[in-house]
């Protein structure tokens, strides 16, 4: 069973360079973050220069800006102070949650021999939503696959007056599963909706 | 599977948010809270007054400038260029080359040339391998497009073969016929490269039909 794969090393040697292909590595919030404190940064320095040469500050100088923020909450509207800091506050919360979860990238191995393989999640739904077509005997647009990381869900929409087996559709699409063994090994739902198609 | 730091992506970020979360639940605080707003009161107006004092108390000699201005500026340029870098860290660890013989390294003990051997360097690049793969994969109809990029892995030469596969193409099938090309490059190269194929679904994946025979 898929299970017992992950416990042994696989002859590719390449188990590492899987898990992060299968990980996001999060290096567009790199980015983000860098870009932002560059552009606070190049602010900073820009008004202290304006300071060490005695010219007019460009927006504030840092003295009245230091005094500002130790005389606050006066000097502004209470109501624009609490809504600015609580959208702040969500800012860096959602970062500490990006940082700190496991970044999922929708994609998952499979088992491989001499190469090792990653797949996109897309790839395997529509490999799973073929087998489901074909078992029911329905058109491809009647059957959806939403695959997450725990769970694969099939829908099928049968064509009116056409009853569907959801045995047969589910046998399929687990045996399609267990052909390709795809880590982490989803679990299977599969659902036929009430209302058929007509003239499918 | 390139060098990006990742355990420094998720470090930096996590400081970033702590930061931002502590600067915003502070401001909402400061806005809500009578007692936080009596604890800011009896601290910061003192600190600010004591921080421009010694800043006014700090010039270097013979001029209007202080040192503590030069020093927040020479420390804000630094932490600008530790960001520059910290960008230059992403997606690194790109190769040219899969596999390459020493510089005038022969087979013999030592590196010294064997019988039949003349000097010499042979390397074979990345480009290479992706023609080389890409007209093995290209007779197959579900596949839209193949890519090879060489990288660094643990210190040695790895190969990440991306694989655009049509709408409805079989990936256990897929994975089967590259590492079939694969093996039969082994034995054209001459060396056992690790390769990692990934199966991807592009956007022309998503706008191309299905194959509808099967």
């Amino acid at each position: 069973m898929p299970e017992q794969d992950t416990d042994r090393p696989s002859s590719h040697g390449l188990d590492a360079a899987v898990r992060r292909e299968t990980t996001a590595s999060r290096s567009f919030l790199a980015g983000l973050v860098a870009f932002a404190v560059i552009a606070l940064c190049a602010y900073v320095l820009l008004e202290s220069t304006l300071q060490a040469l005695g010219q007019p500050a460009w927006l504030i100088d840092p003295a009245s800006a230091a005094r500002a923020v130790a005389a606050l909450p006066e000097g502004t509207n209470r109501g624009l102070l609490s809504l600015v800091g609580a959208v702040v506050a969500l800012a860096g919360l959602v970062l500490i949650v990006l940082a700190l979860r496991r970044g999922r990238r929708g994609r998952r191995a499979l088992p491989g021999g001499r190469v090792a393989v990653v797949v996109d999640d897309e790839v395997l739904a529509s490999a799973l939503a073929g087998r489901a077509r074909a078992a029911a005997v329905v058109r491809p647009e009647q059957v959806t696959v939403v695959l997450s990381e725990r769970e694969a869900v099939v829908n099928v929409r049968p064509t009116s007056g056409i009853p569907v087996r959801a045995e047969d559709v589910l046998a399929a699409v687990e045996n399609e599963l267990l052909r390709l063994r795809p880590e982490p090994y989803p679990v299977l739902r599969v659902r036929i909706e009430g209302t058929g198609v007509v003239g499918a | 599977m390139n060098s990006t730091p990742r355990m420094l992506n998720r470090v930096l970020i996590l400081l970033a948010g702590l930061v931002l979360l502590a600067a915003g639940v502070l401001a909402v605080l400061l806005a809500a809270v009578p007692s936080v707003t009596a604890w800011w009161r009896g601290w910061a107006p003192q600190a600010a007054l004591a921080a421009g004092r010694a800043f006014e108390g700090a010039r270097v000699p013979g001029t209007s400038l202080s040192w503590l201005w030069i020093a927040a500026m020479v420390l804000t340029i630094v932490l600008a260029l530790l960001m520059v870098w910290w960008v230059a860290q992403q997606g690194r660890g790109r190769r040219d080359l899969v596999a390459a013989t020493a510089p005038d390294g022969g087979a013999g003990p030592g590196g010294s040339l064997a019988d039949g051997e003349v000097p010499g360097r042979v390397s074979i690049a990345a480009s290479a391998v992706e023609q080389a793969l890409r007209s093995g994969l290209a007779e197959r109809k579900d596949v839209l497009g193949t890519s090879v990029a060489a990288v660094d892995f643990e210190g040695s030469t790895a190969l990440r073969v991306k694989v655009v596969a049509r709408h409805g193409a079989d990936p256990g099938d897929l994975a089967a016929e590259a590492e079939r090309l694969v093996a039969s490059l082994d034995s054209v190269m001459g060396t056992r490269t690790p390769v990692l194929v990934h199966i991807a679904s592009g956007a022309r994946a998503r706008l191309s039909r299905a194959e509808r025979v099967h």
